[in-house]
């Protein structure tokens, strides 16, 4: 009896200690960690085979081989995204990450993907222009663009013409909710938007379904082609970048 | 994504949720009786101390306790992280908050104990020491133990908080491909996996229960 609990003590404690030095830390010298939202797709999920995958991803991956850097995928939790990148847990933060209305919060890539928000409705619903959705309850993802949109001056008017608000932690919580008509609108990313519809399940006829487009009056971007000057945390305002991130990007750009 | 990709992932993220729940329970059941012992001691700072530990591990959400232990050493020393303490960093932060839960558990049980108890040993000419270890103590884990199942119970499913700091444990891997795959298969089978791990730890409660029950 004491023998085995002993055994099973040791083959715990190598355990651990094996599953610690699985975690790589980000120096910045011979790996990328990748910060990214794993419920996001189609910009970084799961993918069919069970590994982290997504638009955004590949191209992480693309950037990190040709640094010469080994890629890291570290799902977080988005609320805690700046916490992450100021301690230097992660080297940046890649996942479908809107630019417009915080230029000045983080350093940024030049755009390379014009987005858009979009309000979803379901097919049955009695929704076609932004105006039907006085007195509907309207879900959207915490901490989002489309929160923040739907939060600015431009939007004032037709928030307020909300039943409510209601801020969820992600999308798929809205999607259920909009299955089981327990909110009638999702404003969201149009892109994730058209995935999710695209992998919901066929048979149901009340699967959401297209949608009215609220076009935030932000301005355009470009759409250019990544310029891989990459990210480092808010240079100006709040924070410093951890040293190894400052080696890191000085070589990134050195090399690119 | 097939099935057995799902259960693979689950399971890795099980393993994570195991791995918490085990180390947790091996530093927070000790420190806890440290803590109760600290708790009920004559030693006023030590005791006040001790009371205002629990307290604020009790008052506090844990979620908000893990950012703390896991941020704090960068965001309060500037001591920058390396991303392998955020592991140790939820075992830590689990331990602690527990340990003020189970402290509070073993004083319930010590001070159940009768004074006759100790005055008869006494009497018998044991030491203080030998009345705690031998009497008490003995007398004290068969009380608490339906309490402490409440309370490990309750650990395995608290696990799900580990992501606040991005470790994946189960949970939030069912919740990467329920929304990867539009599917409630992964929640479902999720809460299989806890049902079963749980049933797993009330059988060897119980059966630790009844190699206690030698009184009776």
């Amino acid at each position: 009896m004491k023998k085995t609990v002993t055994l099973s003590i040791a083959i715990l404690l190598i355990a651990t200690v094996l599953f610690s030095f699985s975690l790589v830390s980000a120096d910045g010298e011979t790996t990328l960690v990748v910060g990214f939202d794993q419920d996001f797709p189609p910009y970084g999920y799961i993918g069919e085979d069970g590994e982290f995958t997504g638009f955004d991803l590949e191209l992480a991956a693309a950037v990190a081989e040709k640094l010469g850097l080994e890629i890291v995928y570290q799902p977080i939790a988005w609320d805690a995204k700046d916490m992450e990148l100021d301690s230097g847990t992660i080297d940046l933060i890649w996942n479908g990450f809107t630019i417009n209305g915080r230029e000045d919060k983080y350093e940024w890539t030049e755009p390379y993907k014009d987005a858009g928000q979009i309000i979803l409705v379901k097919a049955d619903a009695d929704v076609e222009a932004l105006t039907d959705l006085a007195g509907k309850v309207v879900a959207v993802q915490t901490d989002s663009a489309a929160l923040q949109a739907l939060e600015s001056e431009d939007f004032a008017e037709l928030t307020a013409s909300f039943a409510n608000l209601l801020v969820v932690d992600q999308y798929n919580t809205a999607f259920m909710d909009l299955e089981a008509s327990a909110v009638d609108a999702i404003a969201m990313d149009v892109d994730v938007a058209y995935r999710k519809n695209n992998t919901a399940s066929d048979s149901n006829s009340a699967t959401p379904n297209c949608v009215t487009q609220f076009k935030p009056r932000w301005k355009k971007l470009s759409r250019t082609a990544p310029s891989l000057k990459f990210l480092k945390n808010g240079s100006a305002t709040t924070f410093v970048p951890s040293a190894s991130a400052r080696r890191m990007l000085n070589k990134k750009n050195a090399s690119l | 994504m097939s099935f057995t990709v799902m259960l693979s992932k689950l399971s890795e993220g099980m393993i994570t949720s195991v791995l918490i729940f085990t180390l947790t329970l091996l530093i927070s059941l000790p420190l806890g009786l440290v803590v109760a012992l600290a708790r009920i001691s004559k030693n006023k700072p030590l005791s006040a101390f001790t009371r205002i530990y629990i307290s604020i591990m009790r008052g506090t959400p844990l979620m908000l306790q893990l950012l703390v232990v896991y941020f704090g050493p960068y965001y309060l020393f500037r001591i920058p992280l390396a991303s392998g303490y955020r592991f140790w960093a939820v075992i830590l932060a689990f331990s602690i908050n527990y340990a003020a839960y189970f402290a509070e558990i073993y004083r319930g049980g010590i001070e159940s104990m009768p004074i006759g108890q100790y005055e008869a040993a006494r009497v018998l000419g044991y030491s203080e020491s030998q009345i705690f270890l031998k009497i008490i103590l003995p007398q004290v884990f068969k009380r608490i133990i339906p309490s402490i199942t409440n309370e490990v119970i309750t650990l395995i499913k608290d696990t799900s908080l580990a992501f606040s700091i991005a470790v994946t444990e189960m949970f939030t891997v069912a919740k990467a491909i329920a929304s990867s795959e539009r599917t409630m298969v992964s929640y479902i089978a999720a809460g299989i996996f806890y049902y079963v791990f749980n049933f797993i730890v009330a059988f060897v409660m119980e059966r630790i229960e009844k190699k206690l029950n030698y009184y009776h």
